[in-house]
């Protein structure tokens, strides 16, 4: 797939990076020579300099016979432009990132996708709103909803007190029908499929895929218990954390901390029930003074990823139950996880994972990038005559690196297990490592 | 940190596909039936055997290519290439020294075309072909074609692209580097093919025909005649040479523009409007110079300046007349056109007209800078102004070029010989370009060079077709460092 990418900031060069990895063509346009010359040199991938708003920089890119575009620059207005030309100028899709929910609203649909925009991408947003999540199910790491939680994928870190320390899978597996099931276990720098005879072991993250009446054995299983959350601190005023502390509203204590003056009181008119507190939030008397001890959830969504992770690691000592830390280095976040910080969001990988459905030669209905491991977790819809659909999943051979995990079959969900079988329509939650993706179109297609 | 069984596992393919090429000049010498079966076949085993081993050994080797990596593989490459390639000269007993052999062979992998044959005649058809063919194939570069047609080192390609393609900074025809270098390879074939046909109907017959597209494709400059093309005496002949070393030391991105009917974007190329200006200029002056000089008709005189500037600028280094032979002047002008060098991202040698260029244009913007000191006034290059760190690298390379030739000077004079045959022969090697002036000149050779002159030469002719840095890297501690 041809695929052109306006904006080589953060989101831009991971997304060029890892679809020129994956075998498209990239074309990579931004204004900063410098940025292009560092991924160009690295990657197997053209770089263009200009602005992504120029004609004749998009005409030079070939956009005509591009399958994707996509415009991530650090300006929504620039986005929205060079979509709506890069349509103009044949691109078969566009994929703008904006920066403003109203955008999103159905009302507005129709308008934006008259003007050429096919996709609006707001990774704050999805950032915030799996934020709000975390905070719901304290006990759990990180979370993936399937088909409005019909199914839910969990992943635990398993502490010394989880009961099932030491059992092997089979051990751990009830008889009879199953509500939730171990798919994955990502252990230092390894992710797993678990078979029969593997056993969990302490600090392992294990990923989990349930029902939602599964919920309850889940935690008992894993040793975990859910609080309520009422007072979280958040560090930084940044997109992400703005978008929080207006979804946590009112019915929580939320307190902001912003390092500018300027943006502090910008934030405290926008934001009426939360306190924003100018301050460095690295300055641990003045978090202290704010009742850090007191906190029952601390968010670092600074832009800084050192400083979110070592101020989590700072709060998780001196008792805050749940820390989030966003770490957009990728490379930090199997560190981070394991110097105990509960839970890890990224930016990119968030983004990564919505776009990835544009990209893929088979037809998938969504696809979640994981922090902490390469592995995606993907929902599909089974097609009439596909080869899942040939039989029980334990005779169709399907590939080892792969799992399916969970299957929703009109408003009721199941646990998969080795003699279910598929029927077309069924919506099936499958749990990926890298290897196995490009497999994946021989099932599904 | 080197990948040393990555390196060994691609070194292995890269011979793989030498020893195959050797074995496709057996048809050639059954054709003619000059018994050279056995060298040939022999050549290409080796090659085969010892390739195929060294990729079978390390074909578990982890797939991360970094710049260090594709550097030495590209010295390291063109070095085994040529001690491979000389086994059939050595073989057949043609060629009997192994010094003589490997210089003729590297000078053809370089697509210098500097010859240690007193009667190149004398050498049977097979070992002939292949000695265009080394060219050929070190015209566009072997690694260049491994890129197009093995499907391996996604992420390290670029590095081994950047290392073996002339010029400061390659273009992208596509997003892959492997559809850049097919559709360059294929532009080459394209051309080479068109070459042959039109050198046939101009009265060559077939053989000398692809010999000479294969070498003049490649700036080359090997004939399968001593005398060169001065052997025809075929105006139409001498004009399609000239015509397709044109095209070689032209930027093959520009063809590719060329082929899609964007012609404004070749015009608007400033390195190739420079580039016609030069051999305009030139041939301009030398046909005046000629006309007033020699006795001969004025398209005699136009038909052997225009080729013997093409031929230098481009750096072939074909020759239709011994060009010392005239007044002084025309052979020192000749003598200083060998420091131009083709376009970058042609198969020319050289400096290359876009470094001259650039090191032209910052010179004369810095008398502007005296005059006005707190202006800011960049040097443009195609309307865009030149990042600080390209004129850098420019003004480093054109510095290591000068500091070899002096170098070279010195060691050839070390040798006995004179000014003017020390001058010539380092900047005809290093400059990939083949004949030089003095004892090296148009109806010279390189056969009375000294043992050690011919080990220096083919080091000058390594180093200069894969731009000195490729090469010079590997003698700087930093990069064994780990």
């Amino acid at each position: 797939m041809r695929i052109v990418i306006a904006g080589a900031g953060e989101v831009g060069s991971h997304l060029a990076k890892m679809l020129s990895h994956e075998n498209h063509d990239i074309i990579l346009i931004d204004v900063d020579e410098d940025k292009l010359r560092q991924i160009g040199s690295n990657y197997d991938l053209m770089t263009m300099h200009g602005s992504a708003t120029s004609f004749s920089i998009l005409k030079d890119s070939n956009i005509h016979k591009a399958d994707l575009f996509i415009a991530v620059t650090q300006s929504e207005e620039i986005n929205i432009t060079a979509a709506m030309f890069g349509k103009q100028l044949g691109a078969k899709r566009t994929i703008a990132r904006i920066d403003n929910q109203e955008y999103l609203k159905f009302n507005y649909k129709e308008i934006i996708s008259s003007l050429g925009i096919d996709y609006m991408i707001y990774p704050e947003m999805i950032a915030a709103n799996e934020v709000m999540g975390l905070l719901h199910q304290t006990g759990m790491a990180d979370l993936v909803d399937f088909s409005r939680g019909k199914l839910t994928m969990y992943v635990i870190k398993l502490e010394e007190n989880a009961p099932i320390i030491g059992k092997t899978l089979l051990e751990s597996t009830p008889k009879g029908e199953l509500e939730f099931r171990a798919v994955a276990i990502s252990r230092e720098a390894a992710t797993i499929i678990p078979r029969g005879t593997d056993r969990f072991e302490v600090n392992d993250h294990v990923y989990v895929i349930t029902s939602a009446a599964g919920l309850g054995d889940l935690l008992k299983y894993s040793g975990k218990e859910q609080y309520e959350i009422h007072n979280i601190m958040i560090l930084g005023g940044s997109r992400i954390g703005i978008r929080t502390a207006k979804l946590l509203g009112k019915h929580h204590n939320v307190k902001l901390f912003e390092i500018d003056r300027e943006k502090a009181y910008r934030l405290s008119n926008m934001l009426e029930n939360t306190l924003v507190i100018n301050g460095d939030g690295s300055n641990m008397d003045l978090l202290t003074q704010e009742g850090l001890n007191k906190m029952d959830a601390f968010v670092a969504v600074t832009g800084n990823s050192e400083t979110n992770i070592l101020s989590s690691i700072l709060a998780k000592q001196m008792g805050v139950k749940k820390t989030i830390a966003e770490v957009e280095n990728i490379d930090y976040i199997k560190l981070a996880e394991n110097m105990g910080i509960d839970s890890i969001i990224n930016k990119k990988l968030i983004t990564a994972g919505r776009i990835f459905r544009f990209t893929s030669a088979f037809d998938v209905s969504s696809v979640r990038c994981l922090t902490g491991t390469e592995a995606e977790v993907m929902e599909f819809v089974v097609k009439a005559g596909s080869k899942v659909t040939a039989g029980p999943l334990m005779d169709i051979n399907f590939p080892k690196d792969a799992i399916v995990g969970g299957v929703i079959r009109g408003k009721n969900s199941y646990i998969a297990q080795g003699d279910t079988d598929l029927k077309e329509g069924d919506k099936v939650v499958v749990f990926a490592l890298p290897s196995a993706i490009p497999k994946m179109k021989k099932f599904f297609n | 940190m080197l990948n040393y069984r990555l390196v060994f596992q691609f070194l292995g393919l890269l011979l793989l596909i030498e020893g195959i090429f050797m074995w496709l000049c057996i048809p050639v010498s059954i054709l003619f039936d000059d018994h050279e079966l056995l060298p040939l076949g022999l050549g290409g085993l080796s090659s085969i055997v010892f390739g195929g081993g060294m990729w079978l050994v390390n074909l578990r080797a982890h797939k991360t290519l970094n710049a260090r990596d594709g550097f030495l593989i590209v010295s390291i490459g063109w070095i085994l290439f040529s001690l491979f390639g000389c086994i059939p000269f050595l073989l057949s007993g043609e060629i009997s020294s192994f010094t003589d052999a490997f210089f003729e062979t590297v000078s053809g992998f370089t697509t210098t075309g500097a010859s240690i044959l007193n009667e190149v005649e004398l050498l049977p058809h097979g070992l002939l072909f292949w000695r265009s063919l080394t060219q050929w194939l070190g015209g566009m570069g072997i690694i260049v074609m491994s890129l197009a047609i093995l499907p391996l080192l996604g992420v390290g390609g670029m590095q081994l692209f950047v290392a073996e393609v002339p010029g400061p900074a390659p273009d992208k025809l596509h997003p892959r580097i492997k559809e850049t270098a097919k559709r360059l390879w294929a532009i080459y074939i394209i051309f080479t093919i068109t070459e042959i046909l039109l050198l046939w109907i101009g009265g060559m017959d077939l053989f000398d025909a692809v010999c000479h597209s294969f070498t003049s494709m490649a700036t080359g400059g090997f004939s399968t005649k001593t005398a060169s093309l001065a052997y025809w005496d075929s105006p139409f002949i001498h004009y399609v040479i000239v015509v397709f070393m044109f095209l070689a030391g032209t930027n093959f991105t520009l063809s590719y523009f060329a082929f899609h009917l964007r012609f404004r974007k070749v015009w608007r190329n400033e390195e190739f409007r420079y580039y016609l200006g030069f051999i305009l200029g030139f041939t301009a002056l030398l046909t005046l110079i000629l006309s007033f000089t020699e006795v001969q008709s004025l398209e005699e005189s136009f038909r052997h300046s225009v080729f013997q500037v093409v031929s230098i600028v481009t750096t072939t280094g074909f020759v239709t007349f011994d060009y010392l032979s005239w007044i002084p002047l025309a052979g020192i002008l000749l003598f200083m056109m060998m420091f131009l060098g083709g376009s970058a991202g042609s198969t020319g040698g050289g400096i290359k007209i876009l470094r001259i260029v650039l090191i032209l244009k910052n010179s004369s913007m810095e008398l502007k800078r005296l005059i006005h000191p707190n202006a800011v006034i960049p040097v443009r290059f195609n309307r865009n102004a030149v990042p600080p760190d390209i004129l850098n690298n420019v003004f480093a390379f054109v510095s290591f070029y000068i500091i070899t030739v002096i170098i070279g000077v010195v060691v050839m004079a070390s040798m006995g010989y004179d000014l003017g045959t020390s001058f010539g022969a380092v900047a005809a090697t290093l400059g990939n370009i083949g004949p030089g002036i003095g004892l090296v000149g148009p109806v010279e050779n390189y056969s009375h060079i000294p043992v050690l002159g011919k080990w220096f030469l083919s080091f000058l002719m390594l180093i200069g077709r894969l731009e000195l840095f490729t090469v010079l890297i590997l003698f700087s501690p930093g990069f064994w460092r780990k």
